[in-house]
């Protein structure tokens, strides 16, 4: 069994992704505060809550510009890592379900290898692609809207109303939340537990050349 | 039975003597009209000169229309103005008046207690001939009543330290909904002008007459009641929302308290932001239509309940976070939320069963 060191984050998708990932909990939190206050005071007074949710919210939308900036103009890899390709979605989809849920539980070793130009699964693919071409944008934008509800009331009545969007924001706030269940789990699916969480944080992924590859599910987004 | 004459020759004498400086004032009446006795126009010998331009001016000058309207003209004029003798208007000092506290007693005192009393006696805010009960006012009136003193500027710079969003709070809140010791609240619904200069900080109430030319000289409250039913359902209001004749206007809903309180002082509790956004549904239930009636005040209809929690167009613009939060949707999203979970418990689960083939 041989090991190889591959640098598969780096520098700006790791910020991204630590930032995403504080102000993203911070808004799961806030807004649960926001929406229920009767029942949930953990981050203070409303008002806090409000202050905090706005900064994460802001945070959050300025880490998508870097994920974007980085991935679309320095690495001009947006398109590659993330839009599924004709194999993906005719072959790709059908293996790695069966991997999740049937192959894996026998010791089978995961389809999929994750290099630099190939970071995601077929499934990968398509759940990023719906969380960052769909639910990350409309979240975002619906939060901008209700942040600035009298400077852009022109827009939000063109959409239908403050309803709508709180419709949309908060539905798609709940998908996120999901998903960050399922992500945390997905990354705890390596060699070792944490295997997939050390190369989000340092940059290197270790990579076996034996028998048991398996994919960098989930740290590599 | 000669005395009953007697005052009789009296009381048309004293009307005979008042109507005098009444002639020409135009609308006159019978004789007995120009007495103080009961009737719809017992106020009519004072009201000819009162409601003319060319005789009396300032605070003497009184719209009749208005005027008519308030509780205040079925005492008659002479139940305030008790000092009014025959040689009115010769006499000018007999139009003094009597205290409003003699009938609003606890209101008087309660305001008497207030810290606003030292600024503003009654006739602050209230012209004895032209008040209406406080539903009869759409809010952005009682709003700019206050405003008459507490400057649009002072009050936004002043409630912009701790409010955030100042400008929708203040445009979607009456005053005295925090101002005033009320405790129960409904939501105010008012047609209002889309292209006003700050619709949501500072709204504009379609007029009567504006009205009048959507509703092709019908009632204007049947705009929105279209089964003129003096009822409002959910469904006629998106009706009214969905309607693109109607797209140079909105409905405009604000925190209106029930019964308003002349305590007026900033209460601890409104600094508290979930006095309003942890309400629940319970308040969020009642709403009311004001429209305004050609008397310049507004008429309330009662709205279906639930207005304000529809998610659906029926007050597209009226969300008050956290209170106004739609049921269907909380179960909606905490189902997606749980199904986040299926992943971590499910295949957990599995993965916990079939360790031993992945060692």
């Amino acid at each position: 069994m041989s090991e190889k060191m591959v640098y598969l984050q780096p520098v700006p998708v790791r910020i991204w992704h630590w930032l995403n990932a504080l102000g993203i909990v911070t808004l799961c939190l806030s807004g649960a505060q926001i929406r229920f206050p009767e029942y949930i005071s953990f981050l203070g007074s409303y008002r806090s809550a409000i202050m905090l949710h706005n900064t994460a919210g802001i945070v959050v939308a300025l880490s998508f510009s870097i994920w974007f900036f980085y991935y679309k103009i320095v690495a001009n890899s947006l398109a590659e890592i993330y839009i599924p390709k004709g194999s993906d979605l005719t072959t790709g989809l059908f293996k790695q379900i069966v991997f999740y849920f049937f192959a894996y539980f026998f010791g089978a070793p995961n389809p999929h290898h994750a290099t630099p130009k190939s970071k995601f699964n077929p499934l990968q693919k398509s759940a990023y692609l719906a969380i960052m071409f769909v639910l990350m944008p409309f979240v975002s934008l619906t939060g901008i809207l209700l942040m600035n509800a009298g400077p852009m009331r022109e827009i939000v009545m063109v959409i239908g109303g403050l309803k709508i969007l709180v419709v949309i924001h908060y539905l798609t706030a709940c998908s996120l939340t999901a998903f960050i269940f399922t992500h945390v789990y997905l990354a705890t699916l390596g060699s070792t537990p944490l295997a997939y969480f050390k190369p989000m944080w340092t940059g290197w992924e270790k990579v076996e050349h034996h028998g048991m590859e398996h994919s960098q599910v989930e740290h590599s987004h | 039975m000669k005395n009953r004459h007697f005052s009789l020759l009296i009381k048309y004498a004293i009307a005979i003597v008042l109507s005098i400086p009444c002639i020409g004032a135009g609308n006159r009446a019978d004789a007995a009209d120009y007495s103080f006795g009961d009737g719809a126009s017992k106020n009519a010998a004072c009201i000819a000169c009162h409601s003319d331009q060319s005789k009396v001016s300032g605070l003497n000058l009184l719209d009749q229309n208005q005027f008519g309207h308030t509780t205040h003209a079925k005492f008659g004029c002479t139940t305030c103005h008790e000092t009014i003798t025959s040689e009115h208007p010769g006499v000018k000092s007999a139009a003094n008046t009597t205290s409003c506290g003699d009938c609003h007693g606890d209101t008087t005192s309660q305001y008497s207690a207030s810290v606003h009393a030292k600024n503003a006696p009654c006739s602050g805010c209230h012209n004895p001939h032209r008040v209406n009960t406080a539903i009869e006012i759409p809010a952005t009136e009682m709003n700019k009543q206050c405003a008459v003193c507490h400057t649009s500027i002072k009050i936004t710079a002043s409630h912009a330290k701790w409010l955030p969003q100042t400008g929708l709070h203040l445009g979607a809140i009456a005053c005295i909904t925090c101002h005033s010791k009320a405790e129960n609240f409904v939501i105010s619904i008012y047609i209002a002008k889309r292209d006003g200069a700050d619709p949501e900080s500072k709204p504009t109430l379609m007029t009567y007459e504006e009205l009048h030319i959507y509703s092709k000289d019908e009632d204007v409250q049947y705009l929105i009641d279209r089964n003129k039913d003096h009822y409002i359902s959910l469904d006629e209001l998106r009706k009214f929302n969905n309607d693109s004749s109607n797209k140079d206007m909105y409905l405009k809903a604000m925190f209106t308290p029930v019964k308003p309180t002349h305590s007026f002082q900033t209460f601890d509790n409104r600094w508290d932001c979930t006095f309003c956004h942890a309400s629940g549904s319970e308040i969020m239930q009642t709403s009311y239509l004001s429209f305004p009636k050609e008397n310049g005040v507004f008429q309330q209809v009662a709205v279906e309940k639930g207005a304000a929690l529809d998610a659906l167009r029926a007050i597209p613009n009226f969300y008050l976070m956290g209170s106004t939060r739609n049921g269907t949707l909380n179960i909606i999203g905490s189902l997606i939320i749980v199904g986040g979970l299926i992943m971590p418990v499910g295949h957990g689960f599995l993965r916990f069963l079939s360790r031993k083939n992945r060692q």
